[in-house]
This record gives C-alpha cells, structure tokens and sequence, in this order.
C-alpha cells in the first residue's frame, strides 16, 4: 500500500475522515431533531384541522405553527448539511464509487429521488400553505413530509447497511455488481439500525417537545399542559423502543462485525477477529481505535438516565387521571417499574441482570411515591426535563461513534478499507482548507441556528412568524 | 438504457439551472433591487414556497449521478474539487440565509444574513458556469479515473467567462421572475435589473463564444468537440436574452421569463450535446476522457433503477407542478422568510 501524505503526524486520510464524521455528525443533530419532532408536529396540526370548536381549533392551531416553526427553524440547516453530505463521498472518497458504485450508489440515489425531493417540495407547500390550502389539504401536506423524512431514513440506512454488512452483489475485478436488490433492501444491519434511529429520534422529539413545555409551566402558561404530556408519553415509550432494537443489534454484530463485539465486551475476542481478519485479508492492524467504545459507554449509560427520567415524568404528569383510577394506577406503577428496573440496573452495573428483583422492586416503591407525591415533585420535574434536552442528541453521537469507528478501517466491511477509498487526486493543502471551512461554516450556523431555536422556543407561541399573515382565503 | 439515465441526469441538471437559478437570481438581485426592508421581505416571499421545491433538483441530479453513473461521479467531484467545494459552501450559506434571515430581529443581524445571502447566489452560479466551462474544455485525464486541476486550469480565461456569463444570465432570469412574480416597485426594479442583466449577459455569452473560438478551448489533440450544438448555444443565449430585454421593455415579464428560463437551462443541454459520446472529455490525451458507457452502472443496476425511475420520475413531475399551479400568482406582501 503506498504510503499516505502526512503532516505532523495528521495523515491525510485521518483530515478525510475528519471532514466526514463533522459533516455527518452536525447533520445528524439536525435529522434527529427533524424526525422527532415532525410527527408531533404532524398530529399537532391534525387535531388542529379536526376541532369544530372555533377557540379549540384557534389554540391548536396556535401551538401547531410554535412548534411547526421550531421544526421549520431546525429543518433550515437539515438540508443545508444534507447538500454537503450528498457530495462527501464523490469529493474525498471516489475510491468508493469506483468500487461498489454499482451497488452503493443506487439506494442514494432513490433517496434522493424518492424521500428528499418529495420532502422538501411538500414542506415548501406547508410553510407557505397557511391560508392557501384548504385545511385538510394543508394538514396533509406535513403528513407527506413525516413519510418522506422516514423513507429518507430509511435509503440512508440501507446505503449505511450495506458499509457495515455488504450483502446482495458480486466482486468481479475488483468491481461490484449488484445480484440482489432485495437483500439489500432487507439487510438487517440497516432494518435494526433502522428502528434504533427512529426509536432515538422520537426520543429526542420527546423530550424537546417535554423540556421547552416544561419551560413555559414553570412561567405559569397553562396551554404547554397537553404538549408536555404528548411528549413525556412519546420519549417513555421511545425509551423502551431504544433499549430493545439497540439490544437486537449486538448478536447481530456477532456474524457481521465479530471486532465490534470483541472490542466490547473484552476479552479475547479482539484478538481472535484480528487473526481472522489477518488470515482473510492478509497481514495488518484490524483494530478499531479503543476510543470507540467510549461512544457506547455515552450512549448507554445516557439513554438509562433518560429512560428513567421519561417513565417518572409519565407517571408524575399523568397523576390526575391516574389517581382517579387506583386499580389503573398500581398497574401501570408496576409495568413502568419493569423497564425503570433495566435502566436503574443499568446505569448501576453498566448491564441490566444482576440483582433484577430488589431493583424492580425498590423502582417500583419509588414510583408509587412519585404518584402519591406527585405534586411536590411537578416544578422538580420541569426543571429536569428542561436541562435532559441536549442529552439525546449526545446520547445518539455516541452510538455513530461506536458504529462508524468501531468498524475502521473498513468503509466496506471486509471489502474495502478507507485509506483504499480516499480520493486519490486531493492533495493535503485542499483537503485541509475544505475541513476547515466547512468546519467554520457549517459550525457558525450551525451555533447560530440553535440560538435561534431556543429564541423562539422561549418566546413561546404568541411570537410565532409561520402562518402569520394568513389573510388571503383558500385558494383550493 | 444509459441514454435514458443521462437523458434523466441531463433533464434534472436543466431543471436545476432553470429553478436553482432563478433562487440565486434573487438572491443576486436583492442588494440592487430592494432598499427598504419590506421590500426585501416582499422579493423573498416571492421564492417562497418555490425556493424549497426548487433546491432539490441538485441535490437529485447529484443521486442520480451517484447511482446511475458511479464511475463519472467520484472522479468529476474528487477532480473539480475547488469548485465543488465552493460550490457547497456558497450554497450551505446561501440556503440558510434565505431559511433564517426572516427569523433574525436586529438591523445588524439581517445585514450578515444579506452577505450571505447575495454570496450564496454569486458562488453557486459562478461554480456552475465554471464547471460547465471545465467540461468544455476538458480535464486533464491521463487514462486512470481522477485527475487533479492546476490553478491555470481552473482560472483559464475561458472557464472564467464562463462563470460569468452565467452569473450574470441567472441575475437576469431571478429579475425576470421578481417582475413576473412581485407587484409594484419590487416587480418594477426586478424588470429594469433583469434587462440591464440581460443585456450584460449577452455581451459575455458572445464573448465566451468569441474566446472559445480564439483559445481554441480543446487542446488540438484532444477530442474535437460536436460544433452544432455548441454553435447554436452561442447563437441561441444572446437571441434569448435579447428577446428577454425585448419583452421585458413590453411590459410581458411572463414571456421575458420564459426566454431567460430558455437561456438558463440551454448551457446544459449544450454542453451535454457537444461532449456526446463523452462524459468527461480529456484535455491532455485523447480518448481517455470517460464516455457514457463507461461511466455508467452496470446493467443489472441501471435496469433495478429504471423499475423506480419510471414511477417516480411522472410522480416528481406531478407534485412539482401541483406547486407551480397552488402557488401561481403575484405576491404582494411579506410572507414567512
């Protein structure tokens, strides 16, 4: 292999990659926020368009364009850092399109295609529809976003699937050719991630939507009531969703990417895959930086804490109606106490299992006094939602971080190394000055987008610009 | 079946002239055709719900050339590097200067997202024509799949007029859409920019012809380049542009804006048309530019994506006229951005 360029012990494939995982990552801090939160938006508007009420319908529709703006505001630099993303690859890894641009190219292109043109054309019609589309037309319209965002999520997963578990071709000459579609469209490495990205994201909509309500309770607005529930309900069962699909995706790493697995859980197991990898591949170093697993231990132990603190939030916002119905209050109790358990497990042992009774048991004592108590503990509550709502978002960079880094240096797993994809014509000094605009830029406005989310989030709905002059009749 | 993914590579890079370029035509003409804030407010109501329509016909030209024609895609993009880049960058701060410059209070604050956003107009353009200008005149390929660009490469004279032939023919047709789509004085200044634009415009396309011809733009043992296309495009976007100044002078902005949505669009077609059999034409050995056939997907793949492709090629073209149509009309007032 020839040798890469270096300078100062920086390699130019270690800038490459750089630029990729800062790309990446600030656009996935905006997906995950748009995938969250745009289905909530999505039932907001709905409930808005159904009210035969007029003061009803006047207040939902008041708290659809707040938080359809806050969505609107986040979406701005989604689709800015996805323009960046979609010339990543052909800027500084050709090596990858010339091997598997067979194969890997295709689902990038039907997301294109089929998700993002669909999505941002509907979303145009929805900023822009207040007032102009007939109500029902206009509510649908952010439905089609929600369906295109997640069908986006989806050909992005399968690209990303197909770099962790490449399955469906053939390599003739060094080249890949595309054998079966429907293998690709199933691999499970992309299906499982899948469901763990949408079950985060969810997550992190949640709690956003609970964390600024929780906000404006502690300033006495009445109105945040029925959002903040909406979304400690959405996060507690997201909660579990992540727990499970995440949990699905370490057997699977056992015939997919046994390094990951041994790296995990120590042992011998980093040893043996490198022999494995050695007799494969040939002599090298097979090992993923250790660093990697710093992201799992982030994301874990972070997504425990914020599975508890969504259940106790369930509990303590819905006491009302709990507390009319006993035999409907032990029982839920008793059921939130089961994943509460896990959590609690395993944020104390690092893994839910030892000691499963005396945990279930103490977390289930502690959820009957949060709904006897409830009331005590409401302000306590917002304050902690408030400050839980960054935490997903970091909770989620540490997963990438384990499933990006933890399966170097492979950017095809077993098929093609990132150093063999770079770019072979960027030179050092492009390499470097693209990195460091596209750090500058793409970070001022990222900074500069959620100052302008937490403006509007804390001004509250009266401040809200979306639909605002909405004086001119339906046209259809 | 490769002609059919170059003929829908081709139609969404025309789209994306055409609708992208009106966007950075506003967005060029903001600073000379609005003053007052509720004027500015008033042109970029007139984007509006178009702007998010109008941005992903790049972004789909960008997939279909990542999916259809792998083999074009990571050496056209490694290669023009420098373009490439300033291309996103121009666009990253465009797109988030037009999206939040409305959500900004202070005087202070709108006055950066204004750079950003006339910048953001004026880099994508000027990258576009400078690729469009690089693909003319051939990169230097020597028979393997990247090649890197020389500084002389990227600032020959040519490749730059090119730039600015069509920085100036997108200010044109983002006039011709204000006058077409604002009222009063915002619809008044865009005609007035638009032909003054225009007329710019024209005298940089026959003076990029002119160079062309002079420079003799493909080195003479490079592949000879097909002239009818590339003469009728030399015709073809001063008569346009004329004609635009002509209709705009008669008060019919809708007609000047179709001859400057004629004009924006024709560099693609052209270009496409005189590089045809080559994707990527070589400009220091013959033949080893990329043709169509080796830079496309292999079979298998091409003929799974044509299954997809025939759907959701009508199904795009169906939503996006659904907004042209919902949207139709003048508008009159500050609207969300």
């Amino acid at each position: 292999m020839p040798r890469l360029p270096t300078v100062g012990g920086v390699e130019l494939l270690d800038l490459a990659r750089l630029q990729f995982a800062l790309t990446t990552g600030v656009h996935w801090l905006f997906v995950i926020l748009t995938l969250g939160l745009v289905p909530i938006v999505a039932v907001m508007h709905t409930s808005a368009v159904r009210a035969r009420d007029p003061d009803t319908r006047a207040a939902r529709e008041r708290m659809t364009r707040f938080w359809g703006q806050l969505y609107v505001i986040n979406y701005a630099l989604g689709i800015a850092t996805g323009l960046v993303m979609e010339f990543q690859f052909g800027l500084n890894w050709s090596g990858l399109s010339k091997f598997t641009g067979n194969v890997f190219g295709a689902p990038l292109a039907l997301e294109t295609l089929i998700a993002f043109f669909a999505e941002s054309t509907f979303l145009g019609m929805w900023i822009f529809g207040w007032g102009r589309l007939r109500p029902w037309l206009h509510a649908s319209m952010i439905w089609l976003v929600t369906l295109t965002a997640y069908a986006s999520a989806y050909w992005v997963l399968v690209a990303n699937g197909f770099m962790q578990a490449p399955t469906g071709h053939v390599i003739r000459d060094g080249v890949a050719y595309l054998t079966d579609f429907a293998a690709l469209l199933t691999n499970p490495s992309a299906l499982v991630a899948l469901g763990h990205v949408i079950a985060a994201a969810l997550l992190t909509g949640g709690l956003f939507v609970a964390g600024i309500s929780a906000h404006h309770l502690l300033r006495g607005r009445g109105e945040f009531r029925s959002p903040l529930r909406k979304g400690v309900l959405v996060a507690a069962v997201a909660s579990l969703a992540v727990y499970v699909v995440g949990a699905l995706q370490y057997p699977l790493l056992a015939t997919t990417q046994p390094m990951k697995l041994g790296m995990l859980s120590g042992g011998a197991g980093v040893a043996r895959a490198q022999r494995a990898m050695e007799a494969a591949h040939g002599p090298g170093d097979y090992i993923p930086p250790h660093w990697a697993v710093w992201g799992q231990y982030v994301m874990l132990w972070l997504g425990y804490v914020l599975g508890l603190i969504a259940l106790f939030a369930v509990i303590i916002a819905f006491r009302d109606g709990l507390a009319r119905r006993r035999s409907v209050a032990v029982l839920v109790t008793l059921l939130a106490a089961l994943p509460a358990g896990e959590f609690a497990g395993g944020i104390a042992f690092g893994e839910a299992g030892p000691h499963r009774l005396p945990i279930y048991a103490a977390l289930a004592l502690l959820m009957g006094a949060a709904l006897i108590h409830g009331g005590r503990l409401t302000r306590p509550l917002h304050r902690v939602l408030m400050v839980a709502i960054p935490l997903p978002f970091l909770a989620s960079v540490g997963g990438w971080v384990l499933r990006e880094t933890g399966r170097q240096p492979w950017i095809v797993y077993g098929e093609l190394t990132t150093a063999q994809a770079l770019s072979p014509g960027v030179g050092y000094g492009a390499m470097l000055t693209s990195l460091l605009s596209f750090a500058l830029v793409l970070g001022a406005l990222a900074v500069t987008d959620w100052t302008l989310i937490i403006r509007y989030a804390r001004r509250g709905p009266h401040a809200a610009h979306l639909g605002q002059p909405a004086e001119t009749r339906p046209t259809f | 079946m490769d002609i059919l993914w170059l003929a829908i590579l081709g139609f969404l890079l025309t789209g994306s002239f055409i609708l992208g370029g009106y966007d950075y035509g506003v967005q060029l003409a903001l600073p000379f055709t609005t003053r007052e804030e509720s004027s500015r407010r008033q042109a970029l109501a007139a984007l509006g719900p178009f702007f998010f329509g109008n941005e992903v016909w790049l972004i789909g030209a960008a997939g279909v050339l990542f999916g259809a024609f792998p083999f074009l895609e990571g050496t056209l993009l490694s290669g023009a590097y420098p373009l490439i880049v300033a291309l996103l960058l121009g666009l990253v701060a465009g797109k988030s200067a037009v999206q939040l410059r409305g959500r900004t209070g202070g005087a202070a604050g709108r006055r950066v997202w204004d750079v950003l956003l006339t910048a953001g107009g004026l880099i994508p353009a000027m990258a576009l024509g400078m690729l469009i200008g690089l693909l003319l005149t051939g990169v230097p390929l020597r028979g393997g799949h990247s090649f890197t660009l020389s500084a002389g490469e990227v600032l020959h004279p040519f490749v730059l007029l090119c730039g600015l032939t069509t920085v100036l023919l997108f200010a044109a047709h983002g006039g011709a859409f204000l006058a077409l789509r604002a009222v009063g004085q915002v619809a008044a200044r865009g005609a007035a920019f638009a032909r003054r634009a225009a007329a710019w415009a024209a005298l940089a396309a026959v003076v990029t012809a002119a160079a062309g011809l002079t420079l003799g733009i493909r080195p003479i043992n490079a592949v000879p380049i097909n002239a009818a296309p590339a003469v009728v495009a030399a015709i073809a976007l001063p008569v346009l542009l004329t004609g635009a100044r002509a209709a705009l002078a008669a008060a019919r902005p809708g007609l000047a804006f179709a001859a400057t949505s004629a004009a924006a669009g024709l560099p693609v077609v052209s270009t496409g048309l005189a590089n045809y059999p080559y994707l990527l034409v070589s400009s220091v050995t013959p033949g080893a530019g990329l043709t169509l056939a080796e830079s496309a997907a292999d079979g298998a793949t091409l003929q799974m994506l044509t299954g997809f492709g025939v759907v959701i090629v009508p199904v795009i073209l169906g939503y996006q006229f659904f907004l042209w149509w919902a949207f139709r009309g003048r508008v009159a007032r500050p609207d969300y951005f």
